[in-house]
């Protein structure tokens, strides 16, 4: 039921103008939808129609939430310390229709401040 | 820079092991945030397309790419679409191909409007909304 999409594309092709609109009609319809801006350049709040003051309520995810695991194999991997919803819940905010919006930008502690 | 891409690969992989919602990641122009271990937590990799040669290109590539990273359902939206000779530039291409067109978005002046004026396009009457409402049908 619930489900994962990525969406990719150069910059101009309207990636994250459907990405927005898409999040925001799937919630529309009844599900609870994470709107995850993992671009560089990162402007899914405006497509999703954020409003400023939220806006400065968004903190991009540290990697302080990243920890070295081992798997069975003995071999090292990233895995985060918390479940993946508290750390929405810490680090996202909600817009219109009910979205979560999370920033995994490249700024790591600044947005702490 | 390959050390940031990694933090937020796993960073995203990580939030994708959320199992009751619906995500949706807004991903860097390249592939760079998907990884074998990445594309399997994801159900469809959305490509974007745009019909001129090097945009098609691009999209091919980037759709391959998807593949080769494991994600099960890759497909395209076919966007900006003008007129007949575009529309059939893209299905053309993408029957060629082998690609699946999920939805086509028609050109929209109004959506240009909404991104000089920082506008979510559902907050104001463009009409490409409608094609969007597909695509849900198609991914629901």
């Amino acid at each position: 039921m619930a489900k994962k999409i990525a969406i990719a594309g150069k910059g101009g092709t309207g990636k994250t103008t459907v990405a927005g609109t898409l999040a925001r009609l799937v919630a529309r319809r009844g599900r609870e939808v994470w709107a995850i801006d993992a671009d560089s350049n990162p402007n899914l709040a405006v497509t999703l129609g954020l409003d400023e003051s939220k806006l400065a309520e968004l903190l991009p995810l540290p990697r302080t939430l990243l920890e070295e695991t081992q798997d069975d194999e003995g071999k090292k991997k990233l895995e985060l310390r918390v479940p993946p919803r508290e750390v929405a819940e810490r680090f996202g905010v909600v817009g219109p229709d009910g979205v979560r919006l999370l920033l995994m930008g490249r700024v790591d502690h600044a947005g702490a401040g | 820079m390959c050390r940031a891409h990694a933090a937020v690969r796993h960073l995203v992989r990580g939030m994708l092991q959320e199992e009751e919602v619906f995500a949706i990641v807004d991903m860097e122009a390249g592939l760079e945030h998907l990884s074998r271990g990445t594309g399997r937590h994801v159900d469809v990799l959305v490509v974007m397309m745009e019909p001129y040669y090097r945009a098609l290109e691009t999209a091919r590539r980037t759709v391959e790419l998807g593949r080769e990273l494991g994600v099960p359902r890759v497909a395209v939206v076919s966007n900006k679409v003008r007129d007949e000779l575009d529309r059939r530039t893209v299905a053309d291409f993408a029957a060629n191909h082998g690609l699946e067109v999920l939805c086509e978005i028609p050109f929209d002046d109004e959506l240009r409007r909404c991104d000089h004026r920082r506008l979510a396009p559902l907050d104001t009457n463009a009409s490409a909304i409608g094609s969007m409402e597909k695509l849900v049908d198609r991914l629901l």
